[in-house]
């Protein structure tokens, strides 16, 4: 059981729903071991039920979840009809969702893109019977042929516990990558309807916990690891220490809170000290250094990433983002630039427009959000960047497409633009590039397998079975090209690999950011400045 | 024989016009208030997503065209699926000609291929139905619905062809006068006052085409009126599609969520 609290209440309560679903969805730790590295993945037989039991733990503090404004003590006893409501709101809020959840044809297109599918071989992994899950559901509740004639009729489901059960346990195998909307030829992206079954499930009480627990932390305290001002301030101290020792160069800085600086720089909470991301935070200081920019790093917004985009609540995201907008504008700065991070990408690009408008304050040649690797890149066009690619000639490095990046929002204003970028930033920084194989890379991308709220150490089990087309394809490129290191421009990716080479047997210091390598082939010295 | 004659009458004209009222009212009903009007909050595109918008249009023509997208996933789905779709639609166009008089030269011209378009039509109609039950993952989702609508098509596809055929050949002329009298704008209170046009006018008993045409006819409008109410809603629906149709440049351009106005 997640929590002996919520057991007892629900008891006590004689909530016998809520013992029942409990009971259905209780945690039980599952080891699974990693396949062979062949170099090529295979879409397995169907398995039904093979991956049911593996579910993550639900959140059961009180204190957080009535922040979050969802129910306390487990499922409600009236779940039905909130939940029938909830889903009622988000159709008529989300075109998204309520135009999937009619038009799929189910052709079958779809089946084979999902990486937890091929990994666990599990049907209900396959994105269309995924979004079936909910579309039983609408076909029930929400068309007429499903409310005159019934469940049976339509192929619908009827509202029961055990449903709750596969939802919960479904919902959080998938990771939101939204690589079976390309191959859809409607662009039906399961991702959607992922956010807005978990929304209904939070709303009934079945809250997950570590992404909810990243939510809360995010909106209340500021980052995604619940770091005090203070701690943000010391660790931050402690890298511009490193820094100092390691360059011998005295006055290159990690700037805190700096009023006037000209670039606001926000970028995942990980990156103060989880390695390797913060290889990458050296990278990123050593740029700006270089480039005589500026620059300031914030304790009010002290984390890039927004865990509010994995659920379709869009309070959450809102709020979290909110602290970056009013962090650029209480320090006055000019520009805002994003750090390495998939998620944090796409809300700071794609939606903090829509949410909070434009930063027009801004200088008016930097008006939008910028990522630092279209900054980077733009350096190192100008020759701004004195560049030793030589001491990156130990690596044969490839790229892992982000997937919130790579299917998500155009960058350098063009619509490839997130693949050039940071492959040109690669090559011009490193003398050797290789890419994975093509179906695995760029729009067609694998998820690492932990993304959108699954990176949490009670879902090691569908981390390490979704990790599989990546690890497969990391190892051809091994093989075949001599590859040695793979460059990440998001945090979660970083610490799913970073956890998963070393479970397939491949050494963990492969991974690392594309900022890890800028960091180690600039000369610094003399500025030449910009 | 007229009180069969005059049932099957009844039948068919109330079949067309109940058919079409259907269709066109839970079309109009679905697109309008339940894709255009339901509100698309965040800029959700997806790669490959041009970020101007004569870009997204020929994205998504090429889409609708030749099936870019399904393109890249399965080849054998891609195929059929395409053949299927153009063979249907060149099927619907040639039909036309019971409507537009005189005959534009175009639909004529398609006269020719007609036989063979439908048998092709037919064949990939046939293989979508094996590949149902026959490739393992999507025999998994597959539910009744699916099958019913390939077989009504099926089953206009055959009735078609076999009205090309002899001893199934309706008259032409009959069928031709049929449609225009049902395009006569009193049609429908001549039925409403019981007194049915002589709608296939032959007087005598039903022949071997008559049936078949009255099946044809059937299979079409019972496919028609299921169409709000189904997956096939995908024609009209792909056009909203948020990953496909928003243009992918919201750090320019701002998009506004209608329901957050703070
Ligand atoms: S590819 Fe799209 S339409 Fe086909 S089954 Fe998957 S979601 Fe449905
Ligand atoms: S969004 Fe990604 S994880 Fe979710 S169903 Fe689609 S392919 Fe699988
Ligand atoms: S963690 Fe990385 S690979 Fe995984 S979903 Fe997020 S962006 Fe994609």
């Amino acid at each position: 059981m997640a929590n002996d609290k919520t057991t007892d209440s629900a008891q006590g309560n004689t909530n016998d729903a809520n013992a029942r679903v409990q009971e259905l969805i209780k945690f039980v730790k599952i080891k699974e071991k990693p396949v062979e590295l062949t170099g090529h993945y295979e879409v397995p037989c169907i398995k039904p039920d093979s991956f049911i039991d593996v579910k993550p733990q639900l959140l059961s503090s009180v204190e957080q979840l009535q922040r979050l404004g969802y129910p306390t003590a487990g499922l409600i006893p009236d779940w039905k009809e909130v939940f029938l409501k909830k889903m009622d709101e988000i159709l008529k809020k989300y075109r998204s969702v309520k135009l999937f959840l009619d038009i799929c044809v189910r052709c079958g297109a779809c089946t084979d893109k999902c990486h937890y599918f091929i990994g666990t071989a599990d049907p209900r992994n396959m994105p269309v019977a995924r979004a079936e899950l909910m579309r039983k559901v609408y076909r029930r509740y929400f068309t007429w042929q499903g409310k005159l004639f019934g469940s049976k009729f339509v192929n619908g489901s009827d509202l029961s516990e055990e449903l709750l059960a596969v939802w919960y346990t479904y919902f959080y195998q998938c990771s939101e990558c939204r690589r079976c909307a390309v191959f859809c030829p409607y662009g039906i992206d399961t991702a959607e309807i992922t956010m807005a079954a978990r929304e209904i499930l939070n709303s009934v009480g079945l809250v997950q916990k570590y992404m909810h627990e990243i939510i809360d932390k995010a909106q209340t305290i500021g980052n995604n690891l619940g770091m005090q001002q203070n701690a943000i301030v010391n660790a931050l101290e402690f890298v511009q220490d490193e820094l100092q020792e390691t360059t011998e160069i005295p006055d290159i800085q990690v700037p805190i809170d700096v009023e006037g600086a000209d670039v606001l720089f926000v970028t995942p909470s990980a990156d103060f000290f989880a390695s390797p991301h913060i290889e990458s935070l050296y990278g990123y200081a050593k740029v700006f250094h270089q480039a005589g920019i500026s620059w300031t790093m914030s304790t009010h917004a002290s984390e890039g990433g927004n865990f509010g985009l994995f659920v379709h609540n869009y309070g959450h995201m809102k709020k979290i983002n909110k602290r970056i907008w009013e962090a650029a504008r209480d320090l006055k700065v000019k520009r805002v630039i994003g750090g390495e991070c998939g998620h944090m990408w796409r809300v700071l690009s794609s939606y903090s427009n829509t949410m909070f408008g434009p930063f027009d304050w801004l200088d008016s040649r930097y008006p939008r959000p910028q990522h630092i690797c279209e900054f980077t890149l733009d350096l190192l066009n100008r020759g701004a960047l004195k560049i030793d690619k030589t001491a990156n000639d130990e690596f044969v490095v490839t790229m892992h497409d982000s997937c919130q990046v790579a299917r998500g929002l155009e960058m350098g204003g063009t619509e490839f633009g997130q693949f050039e970028i940071p492959r040109g930033v690669i090559r011009g920084v490193c003398n050797r590039f290789e890419d994975m194989p093509e179906n695995t890379i760029r729009e067609r991308t694998f998820c690492c397998g932990a993304g959108q709220g699954l990176l949490g150490d009670d879902m090691i089990a569908t981390r390490v079975k979704g990790a599989i087309p990546r690890m497969q394809a990391y190892s051809y490129a091994k093989r075949e090209k001599g590859v040695n290191f793979v460059a990440l421009i998001c945090a979660i990716c970083k610490a799913q690999l970073s956890k998963m080479f070393p479970t397939y047997g491949i050494p963990m210091e492969e991974v690392g950011g594309i900022h890890q390598l800028v960091g180690r082939a600039i000369v610094l010295g003399a500025k030449e400045g910009i | 024989m007229t009180g069969i004659t005059f049932i099957v009458n009844m039948y068919m004209s109330s079949i067309v016009y109940v058919g079409c009222a259907v269709f066109a009212l839970g079309f109009i009903y679905k697109v309008y208030f339940e894709y255009y009007k339901t509100p698309q909050p965040l800029v959700i595109p997806q790669t490959p997503q041009p970020v101007t918008l004569s870009g997204v249009i020929l994205r998504m023509a090429g889409d609708v065209l030749f099936f870019r997208s399904l393109s890249k996933g399965t080849t054998f789905l891609f195929i059929t699926g395409w053949i299927f779709h153009f063979t249907f639609l060149m099927m619907i166009i040639r039909h036309l000609r019971y409507f537009i008089h005189p005959v534009p030269g175009l639909i004529t011209a398609l006269g020719n291929g007609a036989m063979f378009l439908s048998v092709v039509l037919l064949v990939s109609l046939i293989l979508l139905v094996i590949r149902r039950f026959a490739e393992e993952r999507t025999a998994y989702v597959t539910v009744l619905a699916d099958y019913v609508v390939l077989f009504l098509i099926i089953g206009i596809t055959m009735t078609g062809i076999m009205m090309r055929c002899e001893p199934f050949r309706p008259d032409i002329v009959a069928v031709n006068a049929f449609v225009l009298q049902l395009m006569d704008l009193k049609a429908p209170f001549k039925m409403l006052g019981m007194h049915p046009a002589e709608l296939l006018h032959k007087g005598q008993a039903l022949s071997p085409g008559d049936v078949i045409f009255m099946c044809h006819l059937s299979f079409v409008f019972f496919l028609l009126m299921y169409f709000p109410f189904s997956k096939l809603m995908h024609a009209a629906g792909y056009f909203f599609s948020p990953t496909r149709n928003m243009v992918n440049n919201p750090r320019d351009v701002r998009h506004v969520n209608p329901w957050d106005n703070s």
